[in-house]
């Protein structure tokens, strides 16, 4: 089932298309320097901070190379996300990854955070479908890949 | 018959004595008393007991009055006797030694106060049921200087007080059941009231109505008994005539209805005004800083020399009463004793004497009546309206214009005349003043004290639990990176609606609702990538056991949890256990204690 919401949320998400980095660190720095400005984020650095914090307890990484650097903060007026296609694979700690989603979700959104992973973690699945969503261009040939694995 | 045929037959039980087994259990099947039965022998046993306290009151009062001043006639008629200065030194001093005998008590027994009530209304209403012996014998003892030596103030008061503690002792010895020892109470103060004013019907619905705010029969019936038996007793000892005996009233014309009927308005607006002098009076003297026993004797100093002027505004006015219904006054002369009666009780009153207004207010009820009726005589001579039954109609529209108990009213006003022919105008008017005094005045005489009290008790209560006796050892935690997987498995595997998240040094970090993951739960995509440290609400009310109870009911009503986690301390945030709202209650409804306070009725 799609989710509407979680949908939307991708619609309005910052696409980078081939992001390099040398490092985990590196890669989550950059994506986030691209919510410099942003509407919805009132604190970038704070956003951050708790983007990286989250990291160090434990990096949420799915199979096929696929990371989710989020953060619960009140930081964000409300959901934001950065998605990167990484055609050379960014080493997270030993898993070398090519799909990152970013995301900031204020506090009192807790049920929009957890559908959303909820929708990620059932529709980019399997080797195929991360191939496809990292050989997409732009958003909308992202999304129409999302729709493919749907 | 063989020996072993002969050895049965004398083993089994002859017919008879079968007969008589089966009698003896179906007496002890239908003639056990329950615990409702139970009651009802209580509460008449509580009726003699309250007649008896209420009459040595009586006598002892009789008896300092006689010391005071030399006089065994009633209040009025010693004071009519008295010269100029000794109407002012007799309540001067009377005032003094009450006071006196408050203070050196209140210091003597300040540890007894703090944790029994003296007040029947509280041990009834919020309390467990227990009156304090000393606090109340001190009171008692205040009351009897203040009442024998004139003060515009009901012995009533004290009467009821002494019926409520024997009944308070009575449960305490017995070892009652809070519920029980409070209905005892009630039974006490219902005896007090009958025996004070030979009225079982009023005292019964007085307490009813007015302090356990039911008429339901569980708790009526026996409140009836002790008022029944303790009216019977009084009158056993004190005779049985009516207090107010009424020479009986006939309307000479049915236009009179009219009239009549407006004496329930007159009085329900005029009721506000009263209730509010008195509140006056009582801010006004909490206002003077001096010891107690200079304030009771300043008050006892306003009736005295109100007292020069007409000796008749000494006593609780009960003579008066008699007097107005069974002579004949000119309005000039009821209007003046109206007038110092008002000032001299709100003086007893305000300056904190002990006792109560219930008489007092009966009578100005009663003047204003008889002013209103003889307004109407002169207004309407052809009407040839009756004063005194408007002062009656008064005295009932006027109880109940300031209790705010209308049915007692009606019920009181009956039985102290037991004159059947008024009860229709009394019942019209009582209901009518009592619509009109609620269109200004929502606090009622003892609605507003009981009100007073609950809300301080329930304060103080509050304030006084130590959280630290209420909280459980076990709350249900996990650290901040556990799996969504462990987190529904806690969920599953405990009833609790919260999951504590701590981390490795036992600190709380916030906590994760049921409510927020429960659509989720059955998701295995969450189970590797989502964390406690994700869902969890870091703003999750805690609680500390330096904080108080209202703190902690303050906290539960912002996380709308049965459960909060408490902490050693709001900094260090060490999570030491949990505390739930059912403890909580279950505490404060089963270990209530009071404080003690001084008005009665």
């Amino acid at each position: 089932m799609i989710s509407r919401k979680a949908v939307e949320h991708l619609r309005t998400a910052i696409f980078i298309r081939n992001l390099d980095a040398e490092s985990e660190h590196e890669a989550i720095s950059r994506m986030l320097g691209r919510l410099q400005g942003h509407a919805q984020v009132q604190d970038l650095q704070t956003l951050s901070a708790a983007v990286f914090d989250r990291e160090q307890i434990d990096p949420p990484l799915f199979p096929g190379g696929i990371a989710f650097p989020h953060a619960r903060t009140n930081s964000v007026s409300g959901l934001v996300m950065v998605i990167a296609t990484c055609p050379h694979p960014i080493p997270f700690g030993e898993i070398p990854v090519r799909l990152i989603f970013l995301i900031g979700i204020p506090k009192r959104a807790g049920a929009d955070y957890l559908e959303l992973i909820s929708f990620l973690a059932r529709h980019v699945r399997g080797e195929r479908v991360v191939d496809r969503l990292t050989q997409a261009e732009d958003m909308p040939s992202f999304l129409a890949g999302f729709a493919e694995g749907t | 018959m063989d020996k072993t045929g002969e050895q049965q037959r004398k083993r089994s039980l002859s017919p008879l004595l079968r007969r008589l087994l089966r009698l003896k259990f179906w007496l002890v099947e239908h003639l056990r008393l329950s615990e409702r039965q139970l009651t009802l022998i209580w509460a008449a046993l509580i009726g003699v007991l309250g007649a008896l306290a209420s009459e040595g009151f009586r006598k002892t009062s009789e008896l300092l009055h006689y010391a005071a001043t030399g006089s065994s006639s009633e209040i009025i008629s010693s004071f009519v006797k008295l010269a100029w200065w000794q109407r002012l030194t007799v309540p001067t001093l009377g005032g003094l030694l009450a006071g006196l005998t408050l203070w050196f008590g209140n210091r003597l027994f300040a540890s007894v106060r703090q944790k029994t009530t003296t007040d029947y209304m509280e041990a009834i209403v919020v309390g467990s049921g227990i009156i304090s012996v000393r606090a109340s014998i001190v009171k008692s003892v205040s009351a009897l200087f203040s009442i024998s030596t004139g003060a515009s103030i009901g012995r009533e008061g004290p009467l009821v007080q002494l019926s409520s503690l024997v009944a308070s002792l009575v449960g305490r010895i017995r070892k009652m059941p809070i519920p029980q020892r409070r209905h005892l109470v009630a039974c006490g103060a219902a005896a007090g009231i009958a025996s004070a004013y030979k009225a079982p019907i009023a005292a019964s619905l007085f307490v009813a109505e007015i302090i356990l705010g039911t008429v339901v029969v569980e708790s009526l019936g026996p409140l009836i008994l002790a008022s029944v038996v303790a009216a019977f007793v009084s009158q056993f000892l004190s005779g049985s005539e009516p207090l107010y005996k009424s020479p009986g009233f006939n309307l000479h014309t049915r236009w009179e209805i009219i009239p009549l009927s407006c004496v329930g308005i007159v009085l329900g607006f005029l009721a506000p005004g009263y209730l509010r002098f008195l509140r006056f009076a009582e801010r006004l003297f909490s206002k003077i800083d001096i010891p107690i026993p200079f304030k009771l004797a300043l008050g006892g100093t306003i009736v005295g020399a109100l007292a020069i002027l007409n000796p008749a505004v000494c006593g609780n006015g009960q003579g008066l009463l008699r007097s107005l219904f069974h002579q004949n006054w000119f309005w000039d002369e009821i209007l003046a004793i109206l007038l110092l009666k008002v000032v001299a009780t709100a003086a007893a009153f305000g300056s904190g004497v002990v006792g109560g207004v219930f008489t007092p207010t009966l009578f100005i009820g009663a003047a204003i009546g008889v002013l209103y009726g003889q307004t109407i005589l002169y207004v309407a001579p052809g009407l040839r309206a009756d004063p005194a039954m408007y002062g009656l109609v008064g005295m009932g529209s006027f109880i109940a214009a300031t209790t705010g108990a209308p049915l007692m009213a009606i019920l009181m006003a009956f039985e102290l005349t037991l004159d059947y022919s008024i009860a229709p105008y009394l019942m019209v008017n009582c209901v009518v003043a009592y619509y009109c005094s609620g269109i200004f005045e929502r606090r009622f005489m003892y609605g507003e004290s009981l009100e007073r009290k609950g809300a301080a008790f329930f304060k103080q209560q509050l304030a006084e639990v130590n959280l630290q006796d209420l909280v459980r050892g076990d709350p249900i935690t996990l650290p901040k990176n556990a799996t969504f997987a462990q987190i529904a498995e806690t969920f599953v595997q405990h009833r609790y609606q919260h999951i504590y998240i701590i981390d490795k040094e036992n600190r709380f970090l916030g906590a994760i609702s049921l409510h927020d993951v429960k659509t989720f739960l059955d998701r295995p995509e969450l189970e590797s990538v989502v964390i406690a440290a994700d869902i969890m609400d870091e703003d999750f009310p805690r609680v500390s056991p330096m904080q108080g109870m209202s703190e902690a009911l303050h906290k539960f009503s912002e996380a709308k949890s049965e459960r909060l986690p408490v902490v050693d301390n709001l900094n260090s945030k060490r999570l030491i256990g949990s505390i739930s709202k059912t403890d909580i209650i279950l505490h404060l409804a089963g270990e209530q204690s009071g404080t003690g306070t001084d008005r009665q009725f």
